[in-house]
């Protein structure tokens, strides 16, 4: 700070008394508690926060339920074929390039597994920056 | 009663308990309300304006995610509702013949000379920020009222800190010359 800056800053601090700022007037609280009991919007404070984290929460929970299916479940290559929403997959899964899981998973689960976990894992990141997009702190 | 802290109120209102969000109101309603007061030089709409930023910040809670304290965050909202509300709603330029020459004229039927000198000096300065950007007015009531650094003042209000030190030095050389004009009709007219 140079002379004149110092200057200055002292005449106004001659004026300014910091111990005498404006006070609010009575009833504020209350006045704006009453605009608050209008708005009912502790429900959606509420629900926006459990609404953030439901999307990674729901994802979380698949992926691992995945892996441990893939890990753990006991199956034969027939059982699971008889299925047609696996059929249906099976035949997605010859169009999509291949990914050797047999060094990660049991043989009798399909390897569409590992598409579909990537899929959720993408889809996640892309919930995240979307939220994050539209839901930045003001 | 003890005030527990910001966070813990607000864990309180995000749990579903609004009737808490009084204490955070009662806890910054001065500071709120004077900042608004400085930025806007009206007791009604500042009163106004504090309490729309509350009602905001209500609002808003939930996506208030504890990078920077409540009060930052909180004044924050007060200073950009406040510019706002005085950028839309321009007031005519005070002359300085609108501010009273003598001292005198602040005393009222209980107050002492010493008090209503200190009247005469708040009011100046009133009439002085009134003359002064919105923006800078702001800046002077968070430095000098508030005593906050460069750095907390630059979290409010999203200008740097560099630009902060060359705003409040212009805000104050205005309100120096602003002051001393003031001061040197007054010894005219005592003359």
């Amino acid at each position: 700070m140079n002379n004149q800056e110092k200057h200055t800053e002292d005449i106004l601090r001659q004026y300014i008394d910091p111990e005498r700022i404006e006070k609010a007037p009575e009833g504020f609280t209350s006045k704006v508690m009453s605009r608050i009991q209008l708005e009912k919007q502790p429900l959606i404070v509420a629900h926006s926060i459990r609404r953030k984290n439901l999307v990674p929460l729901i994802s979380s929970a698949i992926v691992i339920l995945l892996f441990a299916a893939a890990f753990l479940l006991p199956g034969s290559e027939s059982d699971s074929m008889s299925l047609p929403v696996l059929k249906l997959l099976k035949n997605i899964e010859s169009s999509l390039p291949e990914i050797n899981l047999s060094s990660m998973f049991r043989p009798t689960l399909p390897s569409i597994l590992m598409y579909v976990i990537i899929g959720i894992f993408v889809l996640t990141l892309f919930d995240r920056a979307l939220y994050g997009i539209f839901h930045r702190e003001k | 009663m003890d005030y527990k802290g910001d966070i813990y109120y607000i864990e309180q209102i995000v749990a579903g308990n609004s009737n808490s969000f009084s204490y955070i109101v009662d806890r910054h309603k001065n500071k709120a309300y004077n900042l608004a007061f400085r930025i806007c030089g009206n007791h009604e709409e500042a009163e106004e304006l504090a309490q729309d930023s509350f009602v905001k910040a209500y609002r808003s809670l939930g996506g208030f995610k504890m990078k920077s304290s409540f009060a930052t965050w909180l004044y924050r909202i007060v200073y950009n509702t406040a510019i706002s509300h005085v950028r839309i709603k321009k007031k005519g330029i005070l002359s300085l013949e609108d501010f009273p020459a003598d001292a005198t004229d602040f005393i009222g039927t209980n107050t002492s000379e010493e008090e209503a000198d200190r009247e005469y000096r708040s009011s100046l300065v009133n009439f002085a920020l009134q003359k002064i950007t919105e923006e800078e007015r702001g800046l002077i009531s968070l430095y000098y009222y508030d005593d906050m650094s460069t750095d907390e003042i630059s979290d409010i209000t999203g200008i740097s800190k560099s630009n902060i030190k060359v705003k409040l030095f212009r805000a104050r050389q205005k309100m120096q010359e602003i002051i001393e004009k003031v001061e040197k009709k007054k010894l005219m007219y005592h003359e």
